[in-house]
């Protein structure tokens, strides 16, 4: 039953159609997170592919170590001694880049130094080149102050509770220093374009399961399928869980090929870094590695799937329209982002359910929430409600559909 | 078995589509006669728990349909007037995914269907899809559809609809082959459909039965008798006023009316049988449709 269930939906030639969207679709994001990682060679060229990637790895993982404040020193006076080449002084660009080229294998560290000696809102591109080696010591305690000096600025001294700040403050204090550093670029352009191939599946299954419910209405099939035998339990339970089924194949199918072809390509190295070693994730209060930020994605990203296309399968079984059960995920995904200007509306924002397709970016927000007299940040509170609404909700549609 | 309305009624909002309806069916065919409205789909959608009664029942031996869920619709086979199909399904790719709705296993779904295809004669075309049928193969298709779980309870509603002469005919035989141990109640406005295969009449008018018995008891149930006389074709203008004409053939010589009439219409009308088009004429007067009127 579940196997023609299924059937039906891929036979539909629109459903046909959508399956080489996702094919295509598949193709140009590994593609963009793939050229994400470029290496520039010596001569001040930028190159792409397998073989820059891993030219970059290598360079990079010269500095594969923690960060130790002998590495800092060490990397602040490499960065001196570029700044002082001909290259860099020169004002032709691509003398620059060759002098960039050099910088590259250092170019985390620096980063990271950058952010720890900007304000905690601010990023100057050029604040390592007057770190001097005295201050570098701070390195790890500067995270820490920055974060109390903005808690305290006019910016957020009311956005935030006392005991909501004493948890930030709290979580910065545990980071365990020094940090691991080593090459991370697969996993952060696997990161980066995680959401957009996630947000493209979720629309796409959206037109594959709006279907499986309104479309007996709408073929006027509907009264044979309610006298047979089945027609009101098992036939019901096979669409319900052919939805599932539908929903759970293709997004792992397609996220698990992403993953392959991105980190097939730019390398695994990096797994086990903290995502704070790096230049994104420096602030972050969620102290993961990128491999849990991995699986943070996957998982917070299928239960974010389940949820929408719960409701778009709830929105077909109860109106009988295939339109508008296609529509919730739309709505759903882009709805928050033309509310976000509404400041009023950011706790709610923040625990909406495309945020499970944006985990990459939810850990490096500073949501927060307060359940009774601890404080939680949104990435538990995103994976637990949806979850828990997913599993309640699927005795609800086989109940809608039934009637 | 034993398939039992009582003062079955079904409104929406005020109206009332079946009017407490009270019968008994066994096995046998039941022929259900009505005009367009009559109520036929509303009793039908009824009897397959599709609808649910506004007051009334239904029962099968003696337990409430609603009630019985599951095991009433396993006895259940219901070709409706209305239907679509799975378009990119092909015939028996159809037929055997509501073989598993209807709870049968693969093997046995599968040799019921090589069975039946060549039954509704859609043998040739099992491996065609759905939307290239043309209306009567699909027609065909829902027949064996209601089939193909061996029902106790078949239920038709207008399942000649569409169907050329032929087919027709070879719908007529399946019916009578396909009846031997079950109930079948089969819809329709054309009596020659049932008026060889059904054991049982039912006339339904606004809701209401007016009429149930066997061809013959409803034959003698009409009170007024059917006359055969030839006019001059101006006059035929004239008496098809006055009477009710069941039948009008007209030639270079005249025209030769059928009348229904409780006296002699004319000196020269011959009494003749009635047949059972003259009888679904009499009770539902002048809506009858063109095609049973004048064949
Ligand atoms: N869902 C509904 N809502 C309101 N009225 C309805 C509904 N279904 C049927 N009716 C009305 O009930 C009456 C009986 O309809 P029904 O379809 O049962 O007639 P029928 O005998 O099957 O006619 P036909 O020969 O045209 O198929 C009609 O007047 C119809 O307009
Ligand atoms: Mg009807």
């Amino acid at each position: 039953m579940l196997w023609y269930e299924v059937k039906k939906v891929f036979s539909k030639t629109s459903n046909k159609a959508g399956l080489v969207i996702l094919a295509v679709m598949l193709a140009v994001v590994s593609y963009f997170a793939v050229i994400q990682v470029g290496y520039v060679d010596e001569d001040g060229n930028t190159k792409t592919g397998i073989k820059a990637a891993r030219t970059l790895r290598d360079v990079k993982n010269q500095w594969a170590g923690y960060i130790t404040e002998e590495v800092l020193v060490e990397v602040l006076e490499q960065n001196a001694a570029i700044n002082a080449s001909d290259e860099y002084q020169s004002k032709d660009v691509t003398e620059n880049n060759k002098a960039y080229a050099k910088k590259q294998g250092l170019s985390d560290i620096r980063d990271m130094i950058n952010r720890a000696f900007c304000g905690f809102r601010e990023y100057d591109y050029y604040r390592a080149d007057s770190v001097t080696t005295e201050e570098v010591k701070e390195f790890y305690n500067r995270r820490t102050l920055n974060l109390k000096e903005w808690l305290n600025s006019e910016e957020a001294k009311d956005q935030y509770t006392d005991l909501e700040k004493q948890f930030l403050v709290e979580r910065y204090e545990e980071l365990e220093t020094p940090l691991y550093y080593e090459y991370a670029d697969g996993w952060s352009a696997l990161l980066e374009y995680g959401p957009s191939i996630s947000m493209l599946l979720v629309l796409v299954t959206g037109f594959f399961v709006s279907g499986i419910f309104s479309n007996e209405f709408q073929l006027k099939a509907d009264s044979i399928f309610f006298s047979a035998k089945y027609g009101r339990d098992k036939a019901v339970a096979a669409k319900v869980g052919a939805g599932y089924f539908i929903i759970t194949f293709l997004y792992w199918t397609v996220m698990l090929l992403y993953s392959a072809i991105v980190i097939g390509i730019l390398g695994t190295d990096g797994a086990e870094c903290a995502i704070q070693a790096g230049f994104g994730g420096w602030k972050s209060f969620y102290h993961i590695t990128y491999f849990e930020n991995y699986l943070l994605m996957m998982f917070g990203g299928y239960i974010g799937s389940l949820f929408i296309l719960t409701c778009s399968m709830l929105v077909s079984a109860k109106t009988h329209s295939t339109v508008l059960s296609v529509a919730i995920p739309f709505i759903l995904l882009f709805l928050p982002s033309f509310l976000s200007g509404f400041s009023v509306l950011s706790d709610i924002l923040g625990i909406l359910p495309d945020q499970l397709l944006q985990m990459n970016m939810v850990v490096k927000y500073f949501n927060l929430y307060q359940i009774g007299k601890s404080v939680v940040g949104a990435v538990p509170v995103v994976m637990v409600l949806y979850f828990v609404l997913s599993v309640a909700a699927v005795p609800v549609l086989y109940g809608i559909y039934k009637k | 078995m034993e398939l039992k309305l009582t003062d079955l009624t079904k409104k929406f909002g005020d109206f009332t589509a079946v009017d407490h309806m009270n019968l008994t069916m066994t096995e046998g065919v039941y022929g259900l006669l009505g005009v367009n409205g009559a109520g036929k789909t509303t009793l039908m959608r009824m009897l397959c728990t599709l609808l649910l009664p506004t007051s009334g029942s239904i029962t099968c031996d003696g337990k409430d349909i609603f009630k019985m869920d599951g095991e009433y619709r396993n006895l259940l086979g219901y070709l409706p007037q209305d239907f679509g199909f799975y378009p990119e399904f092909t015939v028996s790719d159809y037929l055997l995914y509501i073989a598993a709705i209807k709870g049968m296993r693969p093997a046995a779904a599968r040799k019921r269907v090589r069975e039946l295809l060549p039954k509704v004669g859609l043998d040739k075309a099992a491996n065609k899809k759905m939307k290239k049928l043309s209306g009567g193969m699909k027609r065909r298709a829902g027949i064996a559809q209601a089939m193909l779980n061996d029902p106790k309870i078949l239920i038709l509603d207008e399942p000649t609809a569409g169907l050329d002469p032929n087919e027709r005919i070879r719908f007529r035989n399946l019916i009578s082959e396909l009846s031997e141990e079950r109930l079948v109640l089969l819809s329709t406005h054309i009596v020659s459909d049932i008026e060889y295969i059904a054991n049982e009449i039912w006339l339904m008018k606004d809701g209401k039965l007016v009429q149930n018995g066997t061809v013959d008891e409803i034959i003698n149930s009409m009170p007024e008798s059917v006359w055969i006389c030839t006019v001059e074709k101006k006059m035929a203008d004239d008496m098809m006023k006055k009477h009710k004409i069941s039948n009008l053939k007209s030639d270079a010589k005249g025209a030769e009316l059928r009348i229904i009439s409780a006296k002699k219409p004319l000196p020269n009308a011959q009494r003749v049988p009635a047949s059972l088009e003259d009888v679904f004429l009499y009770y539902f007067g002048g809506k009858a449709d063109e095609e049973n009127v004048v064949v």
